[in-house]
């Protein structure tokens, strides 16, 4: 029992608990923090793990939360039976973005998934097909039923929500133990290394891709569940640059690191209303002063099961 | 034919303006590689201080020329100033971190920036005044001509060709090149890359600065978050002619403009933003480095 899985059962012993202990306010606010922490790792996957510097995450926690919305609403099919589809269009939109621009260099990649986002915001709002529902987004989506239960309460959401939480924790878990999870490693480390190794970057690149966009569709879902309404501006760039931001001001690769700032970005915030106006100014400043007194991140950087010996030295870069 | 020649004047209206601005980010890309997220925030930052002065030093009555040159150099004096603070405190301490770090960095610095005006000029719309320049308008044949449009081009035209002279011509120019293409050879032949940093976010942010006048003084209308939608055009018109290069950068602004006015002449307005980011996209996968970059290969 080494103190990584300590830390984690810990931090999950809490959160199982906190709905016995919590009221509808702070039960609603645990929520967020649950689905955006599933958000901030899947976002993990691809900038911590793979090292692809994606600005449009958003897009895929959007395109989940639409397919639940719009095969509910205008479709009528059952919510259950929807995540299945927001998990494989996440991930067949996330492959055939990116795709043919994989290849590309990180500053390149990242300005072409902020394009990504600002188009995916435009055919929000624009109703494509009149499917979106524009502006307003849609509403009045159906509670979820699992077997013939109706689960409309706020602790059956938060546990829904745990759940996925705990699922996308064991995927990393056997991410970071698989022959996928290294290839991820070694490419993040030194790209043209793994390159004449043998390892073909571009696939292993596109599966994280994929991986990290169908999780953030699960947790889209949740999200259209949680509010029964889904609008464009809960998927826009300044969303993506906050799971961007998520990722590298807590730690890359991190699960303490992603925990605090999924805390600090999204469950603050809420709690300190007051500060609302100038919040992203102090956000602003927070992730300047962050990068310069700890440029890899809050919590130290943890490399899952790299044998001792092949662990780079303290200063190495 | 008239709509055609008239969105060509349109077109390059707005490609000089989002010229100006692109040539802040492709400096500060050739000599740092960082993507300066902050300058287009800067941009906005300008129009509102250029706003501030205007208001609050000579009225709205019509300006004579010397006031607006005052006014024009004021504001790119301070935002010049805010620029080189920006570099010291965000980036400065950043220049051999991971990359990423200084991405995140500057991310930080562009709400800063965004939010300061939020907070000292309030959420709401801010109107330009109409009549800084002359409401003149010529008639070529059906092809409208306002002198705003003139002064644009004219003064963008030849801050445009004093950068290329600037930075071919001159000492400091062939340092900067120098820094561009090497910094640690640079530092070897003697050249102090701080300064020349220093330089370049003057440089830099001044041009951003008129830009950001520019804006005001066309749209008219200023919000605190317009920084982000003319720093990514701006952007984009870098990385379409060649991120790092300064001919590129005019070209890509001027092509961008051109783009923008077709599109919402004869397609779409609703679907502007998405025709320039498709184009985007397509230029990143067809010729990444650019239409004047080069393809740098990777050392190992």
């Amino acid at each position: 029992m080494n103190n990584k899985t300590t830390i984690t059962i810990a931090f999950l012993a809490i959160m199982a608990f906190l709905p016995l202990l919590a009221d509808s306010a702070w039960l609603s606010i645990g929520i967020t923090f649950l689905v955006f922490a599933v958000v901030a790792f899947s976002q993990d996957i691809i900038l911590g793990r793979a090292g692809v510097f994606n600005m449009g995450h958003a897009i895929f926690f959007g395109i989940g939360a639409y397919t639940t919305a719009i095969l509910n609403v205008h479709f009528g099919l059952e919510i259950i039976y929807t995540i299945p589809f927001a998990i494989i269009f996440s991930a067949i939109i996330a492959v055939l973005l990116a795709g043919p621009i994989i290849h590309l260099k990180g500053d390149y990649f990242l300005v072409a998934t902020i394009g990504f986002n600002i188009i995916f915001e435009q055919v929000l709002s624009n109703d494509i097909f009149g499917l979106t529902g524009g502006p307003n987004g849609i509403f009045g989506i159906d509670v979820i039923r699992i077997f013939g239960y109706e689960l409309f309460s706020d602790t059956a959401i938060y546990y829904i929500a745990f759940g996925l939480l705990i699922i996308t924790l064991f995927i990393i878990r056997n991410l970071d133990n698989s022959k996928y999870g290294r290839a991820l490693y070694y490419i993040n480390k030194d790209e043209i290394a793994a390159k004449s190794m043998g390892i073909n970057v571009p696939y292993y690149k596109l599966f994280a891709f994929a991986l990290g966009a169908s999780i953030a569709g699960v947790a889209g879902s949740v999200f259209a569940i949680q509010y029964s309404a889904v609008s464009p501006e809960s998927f826009n760039f300044m969303q993506s640059v906050m799971f961007f931001a998520i990722v590298l001001v807590g730690g890359s690769a991190s699960l303490p690191g992603v925990i605090i700032g999924t805390f600090v970005m999204f469950v603050l915030p809420e709690l300190f209303t007051e500060f609302k106006e100038s919040r992203y100014l102090i956000f602003g400043a927070a992730m300047v002063l962050t990068m310069i007194l700890r440029p890899n991140g809050v919590w130290p950087v943890t490399f899952g099961n790299i044998p001792k010996f092949l662990r780079p030295k303290k200063g190495a870069k | 034919m008239e709509t055609f020649i008239q969105q060509l004047i349109n077109g390059l209206t707005v490609g000089s303006l989002y010229a100006l601005v692109a040539l802040g980010y492709t400096m500060v890309y050739g000599v740092m590689k960082l993507i300066n997220f902050a300058h287009g925030d800067l941009v906005a930052f300008s129009a509102y201080v250029g706003l501030t002065i205007f208001t609050q030093f000579y009225g709205s009555n019509a300006l004579t020329l010397v006031n607006i040159v005052i006014v024009f150099s004021l504001t790119s004096i301070v935002v010049a100033f805010m620029g080189v603070l920006l570099e010291r405190l965000a980036y400065r301490p950043l220049r051999t971190a991971p990359r990423l770090s200084a991405v995140v960095s500057a991310l930080g610095a562009s709400l800063v920036i965004q939010n300061g005006i939020m907070l000292i000029w309030g959420p709401n719309m801010e109107i330009f005044p109409s009549d800084i320049f002359p409401s003149t308008t010529w008639n070529f044949g059906g092809v409208l001509i306002s002198y705003t449009q003139f002064v644009i081009l004219a003064l963008s035209a030849f801050l445009m060709v004093s950068l290329y002279l600037f930075i071919n011509k001159t000492k400091i120019g062939t340092a900067i090149r120098a820094t561009a293409i090497d910094q640690d050879a640079a530092k070897l032949m003697g050249i102090n890359v701080n300064r020349i940093v220093m330089i370049i976010f003057i440089v830099g942010s001044m041009l951003g600065a008129i830009g950001g006048l520019f804006i005001g003084v066309y749209y008219r209308g200023l919000t605190f978050d317009m920084g982000w939608m003319y720093g990514l055009n701006a952007f984009i018109a870098a990385i379409i002619g060649g991120i790092g290069s300064i001919p590129g950068a005019m070209l890509g602004g001027l092509l961008l403009g051109l783009f923008n006015a077709m599109i919402s002449g004869y397609i779409s307005t609703e679907w502007a933003e998405t025709f320039t980011f498709i184009l985007l996209i397509i230029i990143l996968i067809v010729r990444p480095a650019g239409l004047l970059g080069h393809n740098v290969a990777e050392k190992v």
